[in-house]
């Protein structure tokens, strides 16, 4: 169990500021998750925690104590790697050995270990096996147990499913949650995946251009996502763009897209410029009237099983996407007109960039 | 990490600085010496320009390599294409016999072109029995045949990864995209085959340009660089160490244009051969394919064919310089009379140097692949300095730089050995640079992050899982090292005679049957360890061009 403070770490590549000026604060037994799109920083960041990226400025500390310093086989921590990095020449066995055996740990001691460490992976009885004779998900439940069993102070996840295909992405997010939870180990997780972060984080960083743009939790991130980007990264919401209107003490309203959105609470100035988020699932299908409405026109359905996607015009032609139930509104054809019922409460406004 | 990358990098550059770039200085230096005297003086560059037996032979040699560049490429192309798109049988043994030549003596090929059409040569002298006479193979002829015939290689592998490397589906796009075949070949193919082509064959024209043995076999009294340079340094009458300076600075200058020109063209670029789908083997009328495959096989076959004329020929008794058809073992009776100390130090030498290239190159080639650094750049470009200089010539610096002062190596076997590893060099550190491009990076990092340190990492983990690729290289630097004549031949002192250097007076005096003897011995001492491992040869082969 340890608690990880990174001050004002900042890294760059020429003139790329690959990691700029971040601050953290982990807490113990944590699984804080970096997200973000690609390029933006995520990797460098936890590299510079393993130590395989030198720190230009800043200080991380585990547990009060500074370790930026130290060589990065002396940091005690176990990293995960986005393509399992099982040593070919070592039995699935001698690989989880590795670092017990790097820690001088007595040979009977370390046999018991990895055996219970790939017990835990559900790996019991494949020790002998030889790294070529598994599958992918396997492998990297060899890198897991690999990493968990030298109990570091930190676990580190470089997107360590992003290599296995979609079925096996989700019940091994699900192993790996449960076994960092079972284990009280922190762990900070880096992903692009915003649907895996959101599924297994106690907190998520969002990052963006070497910057943090918000740290919260999964549901705060989603639903009150601070900035537009956290907003359009987190989740397919509709961005419209708009100009606010008077306060009327409850709500402001704010014309956009050849209609009207009313927004709780005030949103800035009446006559500024403001972008709206929308998220798909805000906006339901209605028939009758009351209640916020817009109205659209429907473009085209996908249908998706237990959801489908519509997607919809706007009256002066903004795209906008909504979620509906599988079940609803078959009937309807592309062409035919929508009546959208939304709740003020779950729309944001943000400055216009 | 960074330390031991800094001190690899260090120490290799000390080493090389002093058994290459020092002896080269030297060289250098000398060509602007008179000599005698030690004054400061273009004479010698002078005389040369002056001199039609130089020109001529400068002239000699620069045709002969270009000659021979051309038709590898005639040869090395076409060939290229079928083993890549034509359903070829025994393609993967076609392969594997195509890469011999590069490791195979190319002087013994040229030796089996005087046994051959010699003026006692077997063929000659049968053809002139039935009244037909065929002309000189000695001088350019004679040469340009067994150039063309021993580096054809070096225009066929990266030709061949070039043609392999275009993934079907861009060929697919292209003639989906409504391009008729002429065109795709001359828009999609070509452009990624022709970097290619100009890379093989500029190694060609190096390769032809620095050999020494070849000349000396065939050029009879003809001028040529090479021959020259070593003549002018170590012959006995006309030596003149000044002028073998200034030719050498020329020719160095002339390998040294073509090299970086052939590292321009192929530049950052990789043909790699795992395209995700190879393209399709072309679909042929058995006409063709049956004119492809005989012409395939036709090229290599020819190529091996003088090594195995070499073969039986050293089973034929020899009188005097006459061939007759009687099978024996006498010619191999004579070579091993006199000692078999030649033969035991061309494998202790070969032994000695492909160990110390190795120790040397692997730690090299793994700086250079995972440390980009300014330094290591810097490395890298040394490293392949030995490329544009011919043994001859290093030989001879080395022999300036060392005869005396503080470190006295002429005479000795360390010398030969030194002269070897160098040479062998930037093989070694090409071949493990590309074993190390295929590890994948995050296993060192595994390995560090569990808490083993670097060098440990280094040790422990990262040299046995280049163990298999290096078990290659070794192998091919013992077998050039064992078949070396252009630096053993200026280097070697009296109780360090080679195969080689045995073969090479034998042929300068009249021991035919003896020279064919050794020349045998010296293809089955290459061939042998060849086979034993050709499949990692493959492989490596193609990484080092
Ligand atoms: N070793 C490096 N050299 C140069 N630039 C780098 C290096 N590592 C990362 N970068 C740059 O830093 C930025 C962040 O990279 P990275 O941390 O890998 O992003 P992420 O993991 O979020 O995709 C990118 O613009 C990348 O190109
Ligand atoms: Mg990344």
């Amino acid at each position: 169990m340890t608690a990880i403070r990174i001050e004002n770490l900042t890294r760059t590549f020429g003139a790329v500021r690959a990691v700029d000026d971040i601050s953290l604060d982990i807490r113990h037994g944590e699984l804080f998750t970096l997200l973000g799109p690609s390029g933006c920083g995520k990797t460098t960041l936890l590299r510079m925690i393993a130590g395989f990226v030198d720190v230009e400025s800043g200080s991380i500390c585990f547990d009060g104590r500074r370790i930026d310093a130290l060589p990065a086989h002396r940091r005690d921590t176990g990293m995960v790697f986005q393509n399992y990095a099982i040593f070919p020449n070592h039995t699935v066995a001698e690989n989880v050995a590795y670092g017990l055996k790097a820690r001088k740990i007595p040979a009977a001691e370390i046999v018991s270990r990895v055996d219970k460490a790939l017990e835990r992976v559900r790996l019991a009885g494949y020790g002998p096996r030889s790294p070529h004779q598994l599958s992918g998900g396997q492998l990297q439940r060899v890198a897991i147990a690999r990493a968990l069993v030298i109990e570091p102070a930190v676990l580190l996840f470089d997107e360590p499913l992003s290599n296995l295909d979609a079925q096996l992405r989700t019940e091994m997010r699900v192993e790996v949650r449960q076994l960092q939870q079972a284990l009280g180990l922190t762990a900070i997780y880096v992903t692009h995946d915003q649907e895996e972060a959101l599924a297994i984080s106690d907190r998520i960083a969002v990052l963006r251009h070497g910057t943090i743009e918000q740290v919260d939790t999964p549901e705060r991130i989603y639903r009150m996502p601070q900035t537009a980007f956290v907003a359009e990264f987190l989740g397919s919401t509709n961005m419209v763009p708009g100009i606010a209107g008077a306060f009327d003490g409850h709500n402001t309203p704010v014309a956009a897209a050849g209609t009207e959105f009313t927004v709780r609470g005030e949103v800035a100035a009446p006559g500024t410029p403001v972008l709206l988020s929308v998220r798909p699932e805000a906006l339901q299908l209605r028939d009758g009237s009351g209640g916020s409405l817009v109205h659209a026109r429907l473009a085209l359905r996908e249908f998706l099983g237990p959801v489908q996607r519509l997607h919809a015009t706007l009256p002066d032609g903004t795209p906008i996407r909504i979620s509906a139930l599988g079940g609803q509104a078959l009937d309807l054809l592309p062409g035919a007109p929508l009546t959208l019922a939304y709740d003020p409460a779950q729309i944001t406004a943000y400055p216009a960039p | 990490m960074k330390r031991f990358a800094t001190i690899v990098t260090l120490a290799a550059l000390v080493l090389l600085a002093v058994f290459l770039l020092y002896p080269l200085a030297l060289v250098l230096d000398a060509s602007f010496r008179i000599d005698g005297t030690g004054g400061l003086t273009l004479g010698n560059y002078a005389a040369i320009v002056k001199s039609r037996y130089y020109l001529g032979s400068i002239g000699n040699s620069l045709l002969c390599a270009a000659l021979a560049t051309v038709f590898a490429c005639a040869i090395g192309i076409p060939l290229a294409f079928c083993l890549a798109r034509i359903d070829i049988p025994g393609r993967a043994l076609l392969l594997t016999l195509a890469s011999l030549p590069l490791v195979l003596p190319s002087f013994v090929s040229a030796y089996a072109l005087v046994l051959l059409f010699g003026h006692a040569g077997v063929v000659t002298t049968a053809l002139r029995g039935i009244g037909i006479p065929i002309g000189s193979i000695y001088g350019l002829p004679g040469i340009v045949i067994v150039f063309t015939l021993t580096l054809y290689p070096y225009v066929v592998m990266p030709v061949l990864a070039g043609f392999q490397a275009v993934d079907a589906s861009m060929e697919e796009a292209a003639r989906n995209l409504g391009g008729s075949r002429p065109y795709v070949i001359r828009t999609v193919l070509l452009p990624i085959v022709m970097p290619a082509i100009l890379a093989g064959g500029l190694l060609v024209f190096i390769e032809a340009l620095e050999n020494f043995g070849v000349p000396a076999v065939l050029a009879e009294d003809r001028p040529f660089l090479a021959v020259d340079i070593f003549k002018l340094f170590a012959g006995e009458s006309d030596a003149n160490p000044a002028a073998a300076g200034a030719l050498s600075v020329l020719l160095i200058a002339c390998t040294a244009i073509a090299l970086l020109v052939q590292r321009h063209y192929l530049g950052k670029r990789r043909f790699s051969t795992n395209a995700r789908s190879a393209p399709a083997k072309l679909p042929l009328t058995p006409g063709l394919r049956l004119t492809a495959t005989i012409v395939s096989w036709g090229i290599v076959i020819a190529s091996l064919l003088p090594f195995a004329a070499v073969l039986m020929i050293s089973l034929l008794r020899f009188r005097g310089p006459v061939l007759t058809w009687e099978f024996g073992l006498g010619n191999y009776a004579t070579l091993l009379s006199g000692s078999y100390r030649p033969l035991l130090n061309t494998l202790t030498l070969a032994s000695i140097a492909a160990v110390a290239t190795m120790l040397i190159g692997a730690p090299i080639g793994y700086v250079v692949a995972r440390h980009r650094s300014r330094l290591s750049g810097l490395l890298d470009f040394v490293g392949m300095v030995p490329f544009a200089v011919s043994g001859t010539i290093l030989a001879i610096g080395l022999i300036i730089a060392f005869n005396s002062g503080p470190l006295i190596l002429t005479g000795g076997w360390l010398i030969l050995v030194i002269a070897y590893v160098v040479r062998k060099l930037p093989f070694a550190i090409r071949s493990s640079s590309a074993i190390v491009h295929q590890l994948d990076p995050s296993l060192e990092e595994a390995s560090i992050n569990l808490g083993v340190s670097p060098s440990k990492t280094f040790a422990t983990l990262t040299v046995p899982l280049m163990a298999s690729g290096l078990v290659g290289g070794l192998v091919l630097v013992w077998i050039t090292a064992a078949s070396e004549l252009s630096a053993t031949i200026v280097l070697y002192a009296s109780g360090w005679v080679t195969t080689t250097v045995v073969m090479y007076h034998a042929i300068e005096g009249t021991g035919a049957g003896l020279a064919a003897a050794a020349a045998a011995v010296l293809i089955l001492v290459t061939a042998i360890p060849l086979l034993l491992i050709n499949r990692r040869i493959n492989k490596q082969e193609s990484t080092v061009i």
